[in-house]
């Protein structure tokens, strides 16, 4: 159990790392707290996936002379790469929101908007 | 046949083209960005017939995007289920046309040719979402249509649009890196994203990361689609946003994660990696307690938009119910309620925006009495109110009827008996506006004094209405269409 999970220990710190996410979204009132905590969470998701993607010893994928197999799949980073794009948009458009909110109603406490509402 | 591939291409890149140039147009002649906005979808509108026409006729097809061949390219695959296209179409047509009166009223002038731009991307990650046979780009088209969604909830600028649209970003972005998660799982078990191929290789996977994959992108697509526990950001952005958004988002944006959960299946039944009784028990159990509480909080909101916002939460119940019979029935049911219930929904958001345009007031207790100032408008909602009720012979009649055959063909009468009390308590508030509309003295005899709706916004609320009584009559054209894709659905597991 203890080797698996030493074995695995990149997927382990994703989960780990994903749990801390949602907990922060989740409990958190303020909201770009709460974003941050969407951010951890997106983070997470993304080395996990990259971390699918490695092979043990392998080498970067780009082709020359002297370059040997074993190579990292390359696919995962691709991916992720246009991830990383749409969070950065998602946290473009969030941090727009809450600048909005801070204009309209003067605080970005989620108990304190309640209450203005 | 050669003309075919291109064209699957072009349903796509035709909306975010016109997306991206309409702010383009929109500074030449800021009036300039609606007409430039329906061309578009216009155009958009043909090429989706043409594939809608072409599945009907030869079956579904598919086209490698830049050559490469399956599995190492994206694959666009069109099959009976991308016949929402037509109807994404349709709807983004109407909300367009309704929009060029709507959005002059309700935004400032220099945020109009950004709504239509928000408008085409959001209509475009739909059309991608729909057409897609891969899994990555499945993620991409999602997070092109929730986020223009979630910028359209916030365009009209009023005082809790924002706290709505944040809280639906928020709500909507765990979904989507829940289904991103559940992505990277099934790549990590099969080194494939394609959804046929993944389907194939999946067959000899440990049960265990599969059942955590599937699950993870079954709750990723029920939060988009606002099934009962989950549904909590829904009506607060589906009443705040401007009613032409409502109508898109409501119609059709909450049915992303029923497309969404169809292709799920597709994946499921046909790798048989999984034995999805427990899913399919939690869908028909939230299903069911999605339609009634939807209901139940609908009977008490006095606010028009926000009662069909509830009301929305009821008819993806009925949807996501069909879906977890797994009887042939109920899937069919379930597949054209998503037709259905987009045309009515949209019926009844237009026509409540066209009430709002005209009246400024949006409580039943204010607007009573407003079918004798607005007749055409308030005859469009009541035949959508009883279309959505599934009185026949209107179209929300033989999904339901589907639906309550597919329980009872499943052995489970209990949700047959669940849709018909769900339906009663749709009919009591909906009675309710209707009563209100026709019936219920005016509040302030100003009422009595406002002028019908104006054409661009009479045109589409009809045609919508229309609609839903020809879908009721022509119903089995729809049924027979999406027969053999869920006989093809279920053909795996011993159903259909």
């Amino acid at each position: 159990m203890i080797a698996a999970l030493w074995h695995n220990i990149d997927y382990a710190a994703c989960v780990v790392l994903f749990c801390i996410g949602l907990y922060t979204v989740i409990t958190k009132h303020n909201l770009i707290k709460k974003f941050m905590g969407l951010n951890i969470m997106e983070t997470a998701v993304f080395a996990f996936i990259v971390a699918t993607g490695v092979v043990e010893g392998g080498n970067a994928p780009i082709m020359g002379p002297g370059v040997e197999p074993p190579f990292i799949n390359p696919l995962p980073q691709a991916l992720i790469l246009t991830g990383i794009v749409v969070a950065v948009s998602t946290t473009a458009l969030a941090l727009g929101l809450v600048i909005r909110i801070w204009h309209q109603c003067g605080t970005i406490e989620a108990d304190e908007l309640r209450e203005a509402e | 046949m050669t003309t075919w591939p291109p064209l699957l291409v072009a349903v796509v890149v035709v909306p975010i083209l016109g997306a991206v140039l309409t702010p383009v147009v929109g500074q030449w002649r800021a009036r300039r960005a609606a007409d430039w906005a329906l061309g578009t979808m216009l155009l958009t509108s043909v090429v989706a017939l043409l594939l809608v026409a072409r599945v009907a006729d030869g079956g579904p097809f598919s086209y490698v995007a830049g050559g490469w061949e399956v599995p190492y390219g994206i694959e666009l695959r069109f099959d009976e289920f991308s016949a929402v296209t037509a109807i994404i179409c349709l709807l983004g047509v109407l909300a367009i046309v309704f929009s060029r009166r709507y959005a002059e009223h309700a935004l400032p002038e220099v945020r109009i040719p950004y709504y239509y731009a928000l408008l085409l991307l959001n209509l475009a990650g739909m059309l991608g979402f729909s057409i897609t046979g891969d899994l990555f780009n499945l993620f991409v088209f999602m997070e092109i249509l929730s986020l223009s969604g979630y910028a359209l909830v916030a365009v009209s600028g009023e005082k809790i649009a924002e706290m709505a649209a944040f809280k639906y970003l928020v709500m909507g972005a765990v979904s989507s890196i829940a289904v991103l998660f559940a992505i990277g799982m099934l790549y990590a078990l099969t080194g494939s994203l394609n959804m046929a191929d993944v389907a194939s290789r999946l067959g000899g996977a440990p049960v265990a990361p599969v059942a955590v994959a599937f699950g993870m992108m079954a709750l990723g697509f029920m939060v988009k689609a606002a099934i009962f526990p989950l549904h909590i950001w829904l009506p607060d952005a589906h009443a705040i946003a401007p009613s032409p958004v409502s109508a898109i988002l409501s119609g059709l944006v909450v049915k992303v994660g029923i497309v969404g959960m169809l292709r799920l299946y597709q994946i499921a039944y046909t790798s048989r990696a999984l034995d999805l009784e427990a899913l399919n028990t939690v869908l028909m159990w939230l299903g069911a307690l999605s339609i009634v509480m939807g209901a139940f909080f609908a009977v008490f909101q006095d606010d028009v938009k926000m009662m069909l916002a509830y009301s929305t939460i009821s008819n993806i119940g009925y949807i996501v119910m069909g879906l977890g019979l797994a009887s042939s029935a109920g899937v069919i049911g379930a597949s054209v309620h998503v037709f259905n219930h987009a045309i009515i929904k949209a019926t009844l958001f237009l026509g409540a925006g066209a009430l709002i345009f005209r009246t400024g007031k949006r409580t039943l207790t204010d607007l009573a009495g407003v079918g004798h100032a607005m007749p055409w408008t308030v005859a469009a909602i009541s035949v959508g109110a009883i279309s959505i009720v599934g009185i026949p012979p209107t179209a929300g009649f033989l999904c339901k009827w589907y639906i309550a055959l597919g329980a009872v063909e499943a052995g489970h009468p209990f949700f047959a008996f669940a849709l018909v009390f769900g339906a009663l308590f749709i009919f009591i508030y909906y009675i309710r506006m209707v009563n209100a509309f026709y019936f219920r003295p005016p509040r302030d005899p100003a009422i009595l004094e406002v002028r019908e709706a104006p054409a661009s916004m009479l045109v589409p609320i009809l045609v919508l209405a229309t609609l839903c009584l020809v879908m009721g009559v022509l119903g089995r054209i729809p049924l027979s269409f999406i027969e053999p894709a869920v006989t093809r659905l279920l053909a795996p597991i011993g159903g259909g």
